[in-house]
């Protein structure tokens, strides 16, 4: 019987652990780096001109996204999770929305409503101020889960004795500091998830980093020159984010008491209730309403949503396993990782240097890494590499940061007096993870699995490289029909999509979101 | 309840991704067709031929649209092991890609019989059909009759100053009607209409798609797009009128769809069966008769009075088999410089 006390115990076996799961993380990176090794061109050339102003471009948008998700988010995650208001399930489920939507379509519905509210508009909308706007709205639902989850491992017993010292405004500023480390990474997470998407820059003509390596990998067809261009804005995000996992890492982890002797009950108080929901639902009129109604105007032309319907029913499936897969692997991915960590805060550092850097990748690089890669072994490991498991588990690979940074923060939290007392009276380690650790770390896991399996259902470019021919998602459906068909119908696919989302959102929300 | 509800969850979703559909990617009563046409155009002709065949057609779209990195680099990243039979292209510059990268073979196939040789490459990698054109869309709102554009030189006249826009020439069919200006007009003059393009206060837009939203919004008056694009507002009562522009001139681009087979392919049999469905008259008039209303490149071809016949068009005389060797050279060049120039 292996005794639960090893987990508390020191070693090797962590550092071999972390290494193996980061190196794991990084697998569709390979064929990536490979190019650049192999590559005999030089770098210098390419730090000239566009591609430098590009990745100016880049950092600040990605800089101002990160401070605006990280300034809106932190505060509504803490108020939702402590206090209770009005219409509270449906609220937050619409607030995650913006994750479920691709960016492209975002940005399109906002550049469609700019058009019908004129040339101001128009004009507002475009360059950095548009792609701010967009990220933003995609970025906050990050920070404010984030936040959210944080929060969610606060005890009783610490609110209670917060209250205690200082009323609610204490308990608010206490549950606020206890937040901000997840938090000010999670919107890190976001602010670099911007540095690899290209749609908006294309969109809202701004030249951003991804957008030039876009045009490198996609006009130009230069993998190599694109390969360099991605190592020099991977170097730089790795170079940004090494101190922050340097500092936020100890923060990560603070221990909540051994013993627990109260349950965590919101707060109510009606005047707060009221001004959360206002603050929600103005985030939602702004990041979610506004764009839906410049997708779905066109309806108004004529509608074709049994058409849209029958293409939600041919995809269905596939987007449902691709988003539920890829949640499901990453959190456990990240619950491994965070188990091999353990407290050693050395690690912990190394993991959200590492992680915080993978998310600069852009998708479609490590897609086409695992295409080549397929296409090079033999057709055996077709189940692995050409399949929908495929797609799963690169979508996982790519949005598994979110869940280790949760799963980090939650494994962070507990007690290490816990596993010792356990190991005192020989609770074995399967019945310590079974009745103390994974109930803990449920709240972490399920917001982590909702998070990724949101982006991953939003992200088209490695599905579309990824998925076995004849199993698409409906994302990427939308995606293959909005150029040429009638807006109509455009516009009943993103209706139909938006109200499946939003009713699946709240459907989560109300069973599992509902008594946590 | 809830936990043991979450882990059957999580095991079933596993179970379910790794069992794919057994009609997958290899077998004998199926083929595999990627294609960057526009998946409403190109699906009703995959079930008319499965219909007809019994061949089961797993289509993989693609749109240039949304600039994605493609299928064209899936299929340049898979050569050594496809998963596709055929590759149908919206354009040739593509198909011409795929030759130069060694990932398709030749077929000439017996149904291209009376479609003209010109939109084929000559040693059979890619064969052309139905086809698109570059045309002028104009805001009728905003241009009277009498100023109607009738040439894509027009869009540098004071007369559409600030009010004329095309996509990024980086990309898609504004690509190959960059590479075809300069094999056309030569590289001195072509380097004129863009650089009087931006001087007159031209826009450059992310896509085909957005010219023909903008101009028919009556955020621009007029603009550079595809037939299919234009048709697709006119369709939907937009107030755009479309030319086919320089007719008294260079003449205008005729872009033809491109039928590829795959080096290599898992069906090969069926990808030969596919391409000669697609290069059949029916299919032709299929296309035309769709919202593409794309032209049939054989003349006996039936169609309807919104649909140019390409023998009513002065069409420009370029050689598609060697715009994609000029195209690499200007997106890593003037192109690239133009649009960084030129773009935020």
């Amino acid at each position: 019987m292996i005794s639960c006390v090893i987990l508390e115990r020191p070693g090797k076996w962590r550092t071999v652990g972390v290494a193996v799961l980061l190196l794991f993380a990084m697998l569709p990176a390979i064929p990536l780096l490979h190019h650049l090794l192999t590559s005999p061109s030089s770098v210098a050339p390419i730090m000239s001109g566009a591609y430098a102003s590009a990745l100016r471009h880049s950092l600040l948008l990605g800089g101002g996204v990160a401070a605006i998700s990280f300034l809106v988010g932190l505060p509504l995650g803490v108020l939702a999770a402590l206090y209770e208001f009005p219409a509270r399930k449906i609220l937050l489920a619409l607030a995650t929305l913006p994750l479920l939507v691709p960016s492209f379509l975002w940005t399109i519905g906002w550049s469609s409503l700019a058009a019908r509210l004129g040339p101001v508009a128009t004009n507002t909308i475009s360059g950095f101020s548009g792609c701010v706007l967009v990220f933003s709205s995609g970025a906050i639902p990050i920070a404010l889960l984030t936040s959210y989850a944080a929060c969610m491992t606060l005890s009783g017993s610490q609110l209670d004795a917060a209250r205690l010292a200082g009323a609610d405004r204490c308990v608010f500023k206490n549950a606020l500091r206890h937040a901000t480390a997840p938090t000010l990474l999670a919107a890190w997470l976001g602010g670099i998830l911007t540095l690899s998407d290209p749609g908006p820059g294309q969109i809202l003509a701004l030249s951003t980093a991804a957008s030039e390596l876009l045009t490198t990998f996609s006009a130009q067809y230069d993998f190599s020159l694109a390969a360099r261009q991605c190592l020099i804005l991977t170097a730089i995000v790795l170079a940004l984010a090494a101190p922050l996992a340097y500092f936020a890492a100890p923060c990560i982890a603070r221990e909540i008491l051994a013993r627990q002797s109260a349950t965590r009950e919101r707060i109510r108080k009606p005047k707060t209730a009221i001004l959360i929901s206002g603050a929600i639902a103005l985030f939602i009129l702004v990041g979610v309403v506004a764009p839906i109604v410049g997708l779905v105007t066109p309806i108004a032309h004529g509608n074709d949503i049994s058409s849209a319907l029958s293409e939600l029913l041919r995809t269905a499936t596939n987007t449902l396993v691709y988003a539920a897969g890829a949640g499901a692997t990453a959190v456990i991915f990240g619950m491994f990782l965070a188990v091999f960590v353990g407290r050693n805060s050395r690690l912990r550092t190394a993991c959200l240097g590492v992680s915080l850097t993978l998310f600069a990748l852009p998708p479609a690089f490590l897609a086409i890494g695992i295409v080549r890669l397929a296409a090079e072994a033999p057709s055996w490991a077709d189940p692995v590499l050409r399949s929908r498991l495929t797609v799963c588990l690169t979508l996982a690979l790519r949005f598994f940061p979110v869940a280790a940074v949760l799963a980090l923060r939650s494994w962070g939290s507990t007690s290490p007096s816990w596993a010792l007392v356990g190991g005192l009276h020989g609770v074995s380690l399967p019945t310590y993870l079974r009745r103390v650790a994974f109930p803990l770390a449920v709240p972490a896991a399920g917001i982590g699995m909702l998070v990724v399996a949101l982006l991953a259902t939003a992200d088209i470019g490695t599905v579309l490289l990824l998925h076995p021919p004849g199993q698409d998602s409906f994302p990427l459906a939308i995606f293959t029909v909005m150029a040429n068909a009638r807006e109509s119908f455009v516009a009943s696919l993103c209706l139909v999509y938006i109200l499946a989302a939003g009713g699946f959102l709240t459907l989560v929300w109300m069973v599992a979101g509902g008594s946590r | 309840m809830l936990r043991n509800l979450s882990c059957v969850a999580v095991v079933c979703t596993f179970a379910v991704m790794g069992c794919d559909d057994k009609d997958g990617a290899t077998g004998s009563k199926q083929v595999v067709i990627y294609t960057s046409v526009d998946d409403v155009f190109a699906r009703p002709i995959a079930q008319r031929f499965e219909q007809e065949t019994g061949i089961k057609v797993l289509l993989v779209p693609d749109t240039e649209e949304t600039k994605s990195a493609g299928l064209l680099n899936r299929l340049i990243a898979e050569k050594n092991r496809p998963q596709a039979d055929v590759f149908w292209s919206g354009d040739p510059v593509r198909a011409a890609i795929l030759k130069t990268k060694g990932v398709s073979t030749p077929y000439p196939s017996s149904k291209a019989e009376g479609l003209p040789t010109r939109f084929s490459d000559p040693e059979g990698y890619w064969t052309g059909f139905s086809a698109r054109a570059r045309v002028l869309i104009y805001n009728r709102n905003l241009v009277p009759e009498g100023s109607v554009p009738k040439s894509i030189m027009d869009l540098l006249d004071s007369r559409f100053q600030g009010k004329a826009c095309i996509a990024n020439p980086l990309f898609g069919t504004t690509s190959m009607h960059a590479a075809a200006l300069f094999a056309v007009l030569g590289e001195s003059k072509a380097k004129e209409f863009f650089e009087g393009f931006t001087r007159n206060g031209g826009t450059i837009l992310s896509s085909n798609g957005e010219v023909r939203r903008r101009v028919a919004a009556g955020e621009f008056a007029v603009g550079i797009t595809d037939t299919d694009d234009a048709n697709v507002a006119r369709l939907e009562g937009k107030p755009v009128g479309i030319v086919y522009p320089d007719q008294d001139g260079m003449g205008t681009l005729i872009i033809p769809n491109c039928a590829v087979l795959i080096a290599g392919g898992p069906n090969p049999e069926a990808g030969r069966r596919f391409i000669d469905y697609l290069l059949e008259p029916k299919t032709e008039r299929a296309l035309a008769e769709s919202d593409a209303a794309q032209m049939p490149l054989r003349s006996g071809v039936e169609v309807s009075g919104s649909v140019k016949r390409i023998g009513q068009l002065k069409s420009m005389a370029v050689d598609y088999a060697a715009l994609g060797q000029l195209l690499d050279g200007l997106s890593k060049g003037y192109l690239k410089e133009w649009v960084d120039r030129n773009r935020r």
